[in-house]
């Protein structure tokens, strides 16, 4: 298993479409990921799971991927984050 | 695609409606094209000025005209007349009670044209006429689906053979949906962007199901399981199942197909064993219905997401350093 602290760095946050992005990631991969942030943990291959965070800008979001292409996924995601979404 | 209509069938179908009566040999009709819908006046080209002449129009004579040809023939002055004659118009419909000559009926006799007479107003005449030619040469295409009319709307359900299509059709007819067209759908485009759907060959009730053979649903849940046609307002895309696919999660984003250059919304469906599309197809004729009227659930909860996202952010810096 493999995870990492992320933050969240784009104006609006987690919103609908990034959260469809995050979710058009991890359904292409086989292993389990999971998306905790304080207390809440979600399944991130659940598009109304993810939103339900409501991660905000400049707020830290536990990414976990646990299966045999863990790496790929999780890296995947940090880019996706790191370039905003690509909304900016 | 070109579409012409005989003058024999035209009057047919409008005879009663216009109070047409032949005034030449009702048999030069059979072989009388209309090439374009619409009525022209021939004003000019009765002057003998043809440059874009709408010849392949149904030629309408009202007072002007058969004062002048009347006035041309006293004056033995035809020349032009014939000429226009030479033209392979469809037919000649006056809408005068004023009697015109007999000579320019002879010479329509001899150039085998038809010519009517109508008691309709110009305008009477000229909505029917427009109305009937407009429906017949409107543009229209035959298609592989299925088309329900859904709580009011038209779903085409389209997809490969045997996905299921009839079968879905056959539910949502059972839960009280009306069937209007199973297997080859005629779509006709009214206006800009209005298609009209109906059974390919009139065969409304009819339908295959893998099995079963042919059905007739109006014999089986009786005359309120059929529609003879419906506009066309979503287009349902049933897909088998593919991992790699990426299918609409927010329904924010509107897909749509091009059909006859009419936009319809488009939602791709994925299916595998155990989905219920019945039950999805009624729920996306109900949300169409919200749509239209505005109402975007995946927008609205985004709105909600955003709020209570942006609330946060400031309640963070505000209680930032806050060490009471």
């Amino acid at each position: 298993m493999v995870a990492e602290k992320i933050k969240i760095i784009n104006s609006l946050g987690l919103h609908a479409r990034p959260a469809a992005q995050v979710v058009k990631i991890t359904t292409r991969y086989d292993c389990d990921v999971f998306i905790s942030r304080d207390q809440m943990e979600v399944n991130a291959k659940s598009i109304m799971g993810v939103m339900m965070l409501a991660a905000e800008m400049n707020s830290e979001i536990m990414v976990k991927c646990n299966g045999p292409d863990e790496h790929e996924c999780l890296n995947e995601i940090k880019e996706l984050i790191a370039n905003k979404f690509y909304e900016e | 695609m070109k579409k012409s209509l005989t003058v024999n069938i035209f009057f047919k179908e409008v005879q009663n409606e216009l109070k047409l009566k032949p005034m030449t040999d009702i048999s030069f009709s059979e072989s009388r094209m209309i090439e374009r819908p619409g009525l022209n006046k021939p004003g000019l080209a009765l002057t003998g000025y043809f440059k874009d002449f709408s010849w392949a129009c149904l030629q309408l004579l009202s007072e002007t005209e058969i004062s002048f040809i009347n006035d041309q023939f006293s004056d033995k002055n035809t020349k032009d007349i014939k000429k226009l004659c030479d033209f392979p118009v469809p037919a000649f419909i006056i809408i005068s009670r004023k009697k015109i000559d007999q000579k320019f009926l002879d010479l329509c006799s001899e150039k085998k044209i038809p010519v009517f007479r109508s008691t309709k107003t110009f305008n009477e005449l000229f909505e029917t006429v427009n109305n009937y030619l407009d429906d017949y040469f409107a543009p229209s295409t035959q298609i592989h689906g299925t088309l329900v009319d859904v709580y009011g709307t038209g779903l085409l359900i389209m997809g490969r053979s045997s996905i299921g299509k009839s079968e879905i059709a056959l539910d949502l007819v059972e839960r009280g949906h009306r069937l209007v067209a199973d297997d080859v759908v005629t779509l006709q485009k009214k206006d800009d962007n209005v298609l009209m759907g109906k059974s390919g060959g009139g065969y409304t009730p009819f339908m295959e199901i893998r099995g079963l053979g042919i059905l007739n649903v109006k014999e089986i849940f009786g005359t309120r399981a059929i529609r003879m046609q419906k506009r066309v307002e979503l287009v349902i895309q049933l897909e088998d199942w593919k991992k790699e696919v990426e299918y609409e999660r927010l329904g924010i984003e509107d897909d749509s197909i091009k059909i006859l250059d009419v936009d319809l919304p488009r939602i791709k469906l994925p299916i595998f064993p155990g989905k219920n599309i019945t039950v999805i197809a009624e729920t996306i004729a109900l949300n169409l219905h919200l749509k239209v009227y505005g109402y975007n659930a995946g927008k609205e909860f985004n709105k909600l997401l955003l709020k209570k996202m942006k609330n946060q952010q400031r309640l963070t810096q505000y209680l930032k350093k806050d060490y009471e």
